[in-house]
């Protein structure tokens, strides 16, 4: 039976830090954290993501505490919102559960240089232009399909190959996470299956939460940062949130089946098959991570060809001298090779983060030399109809949080409770009244993403900023929402 | 009609209940539930009780699949109808199941072409809170979907 928790099961660090001693399960490694305020709780008490995220500190080579973003809720394995760095010289495993089936899920962010009173006469037109571009849906094929010997180069390559094939600018690389490319991905160690699922998929949203808006800047709350990041208030900017599509999903489908086959050589006890890991060091871990790599890369080669379709859209739509630019793209569904300073030493971790966005502070060499000296971009995508958010990684954050931070609101409602309370139709007609174009052919596909389903994105970011894991730059509103059925 | 599966609460997947008096219908149910929960839409065919009804099945795959135990067959037979449907764009809404053991299964899945999932597509199966028991001499099986 499962553990009901209550507050008292949990120590108030302070207001918006709360913590699982290591005394609360014998089988705990590490204690657990979770960033949130005492409203909170009441979201996520009635769901199991305190109980997986307990599961997660069993994790052999954990470090420091198993962290839970404060948009956390129920997943499968880990918690969404879930952070766990395993060292890698101390035993340290690898779980494909701990990265997620979406492999590299993620938001780009792209600036454009004109206000939303520019943009109004153009709206309309401009996002039926990018609907009918960037196929969204279930069970479409891109305008892309790339034979085996292609897509390979993509899954070495990501982004970077897509800028060779002619598609985007240097500047979406230079302005995306690892450039767009992790140099570990090995195209042979992704099954033939994996990439027969991708092979169209290139270009293409896919469903559920994922989505494509049209913002305006509404409001800025560091006028340095937003200055660094290119952002200003009024300003039109374009969200982009998806990922790896079936080729991710087959990628850690087949590496949790070839875990589960071995888990029980390498002696681990689980308290949940889901969390099924290997040794990083392993032949299957080392595998499963130059797959997972690749995948990654399909996924940012992904949001490189749809904002290339969004450029492409405006320069038709609205004029050919319509700048487009990159601001970032950020992984929130993905597992890393990281240096984290951990009791004073510097230690080689696997960093897990699963609905989680790296929020990097200022100094850190993996950031573009623009933003170096203030930080990375933090993107949090908000609901239908709410606002998203710009943040900036802090130095505390690198402390608390091994810079780590939300990525979205994260869901408190079920999927058929929002179906059973919103009716798609009516919210459609609710949010153009409120002035936001909606594109998506799939009424009960807008019910189940209503923003009544989400938590409130304002308090789940004010924690974030409050427990200084980043900092709020600005707020965008969307104009217009695309979506997959 | 005999109850074959239902849908349960979860907080951002899809979890379904499936029933069967033999563990080879309860692998037919979980089939027909995974599909049927998400919607399939296909021209020829009528939406009946929230359910796609076909005159017709005629797209059909014969799969055997290997794995450790019930459980991860499950998950294993499953994942691979998802990955034939994702790959054909076709969903499966029948199976016959020619030999079942513990740790194999033979089967032909029958399906339609479709133009998309009214609901939302299913990323995965997963291991999460998944367990096949006996109830009163009847087969029950909780799986969570990754969508």
């Amino acid at each position: 039976m499962a553990h009901e928790f209550s507050l008292k099961d949990l120590i108030k660090i302070d207001e918006n830090i709360y913590e699982i001693p290591k005394s609360f399960r014998s089988d705990m490694r590490v204690p657990a954290r979770i960033f949130m305020n005492a409203q909170m709780f009441a979201d996520i008490k009635g769901d199991r993501s305190l109980e997986q995220l307990v599961n997660v500190a069993t994790l052999p080579g954990i470090q420091k505490y198993a962290f839970a973003m404060p948009d956390m809720h129920q997943g499968y394995g880990f918690p969404i919102g879930g952070v766990a760095a395993t060292a890698i010289n101390q035993g340290g495993v690898i779980s494909p559960g701990g990265i997620g089936y979406d492999i590299n899920c993620g938001v780009r962010l792209l600036a454009v240089n004109m206000s939303a009173d520019e943009l109004a006469p153009y709206l309309s037109e401009l996002a039926t232009r990018i609907f009918h571009k960037v196929p969204s849906g279930v069970g479409k094929g891109g305008k892309l399909d790339f034979k085996a010997g292609a897509l390979d180069k993509i899954l070495r390559d990501g982004a970077q190959h897509m800028l060779k094939l002619g598609y985007g600018n240097e500047g979406d690389l230079e302005f995306c996470e690892e450039r767009g490319r992790l140099d570990n991905a090995d195209p042979s160690m992704v099954s033939e299956q994996a990439k027969k699922r991708g092979a169209d998929q290139l270009g293409t949203l896919g469903s559920g939460n994922h989505f494509l808006e049209i913002q305006k800047v509404d409001e800025i709350f560091d006028e340095n940062v937003a200055r660094v990041f290119g952002l200003e208030k009024n300003q039109v900017t374009v969200m982009i949130h998806c990922g790896s599509r079936g080729l991710g999903h087959q990628t850690c489908t087949d590496y949790v089946r070839t875990m589960m086959h071995k888990v029980n050589q390498w002696g681990y006890v689980l308290p949940d098959r889901e969390l099924v890991c290997a040794p990083f060091t392993s032949k299957e871990g080392q595998e499963y991570f130059a797959a997972m790599s690749a995948a990654a890369n399909f996924a940012w080669a992904n949001r490189h060809m749809i904002g290339h379709w969004v450029r492409e859209a405006f320069h038709e739509v609205v004029g050919q001298s319509i700048q487009v630019r990159t601001v970032y793209d950020v992984s929130h569904n993905i597992g890393k090779l990281e240096t984290h300073m951990i009791d004073d030493k510097l230690v080689d971790v696997v960093m897990h983060r699963k609905g989680a966005t790296r929020a990097f502070g200022p100094g850190r060499p993996e950031l573009p030399a623009l933003y170096r000296n203030v930080g990375q971009p933090v993107l949090i995508p908000g609901t239908m109809g709410t606002s998203s958010y710009v943040l900036v990684g802090t130095q505390e954050g690198m402390d608390a949080s091994f810079g780590s931070s939300c990525h979205g609101a994260g869901r408190k409602m079920s999927r058929t409770q929002a179906k059973h309370t919103v009716h798609g139709a009516q919210l459609r007609k609710e949010l153009e009244q409120a002035g936001i174009m909606i594109r998506s052919n799939s009424d009960p596909g807008l019910a189940e993403e209503a923003p009544v389903a989400y938590k409130d994105i304002d308090t789940v970011v004010s924690v974030v900023d409050g427990a200084k894991l980043a900092r709020k730059v600005a707020r965008v509103l969307p104009l217009a929402v695309i979506k997959g059925d | 009609m005999v109850k074959d599966f239902e849908s349960l609460s979860h907080t951002a997947d899809i979890k379904i209940r499936v029933y069967g008096d033999t563990l080879e219908e309860l692998f037919r149910h979980a089939l027909i539930g995974m599909f049927q929960t998400v919607g399939p839409q296909a021209p020829d065919c009528v939406v009946r009780d929230g359910r796609l009804v076909c005159m017709q099945l005629p797209q059909h795959h014969s799969v055997e699949v290997e794995s450790l135990d019930y459980e991860s067959l499950l998950v294993d037979f499953l994942s691979h109808a998802l990955y034939l449907s994702d790959v054909h764009n076709e969903a499966y809404l029948d199976v016959v199941i020619e030999q079942l053991t513990p740790t194999f299964i033979k089967a032909s899945l029958h399906g339609v072409k479709i133009t998309g999932f009214e609901v939302v597509e299913i990323k995965a199966v997963t291991y999460h809170d998944l367990e096949i028991k006996q109830i009163n001499g009847a087969w029950q099986a909780i799986i969570v979907f990754d969508i």
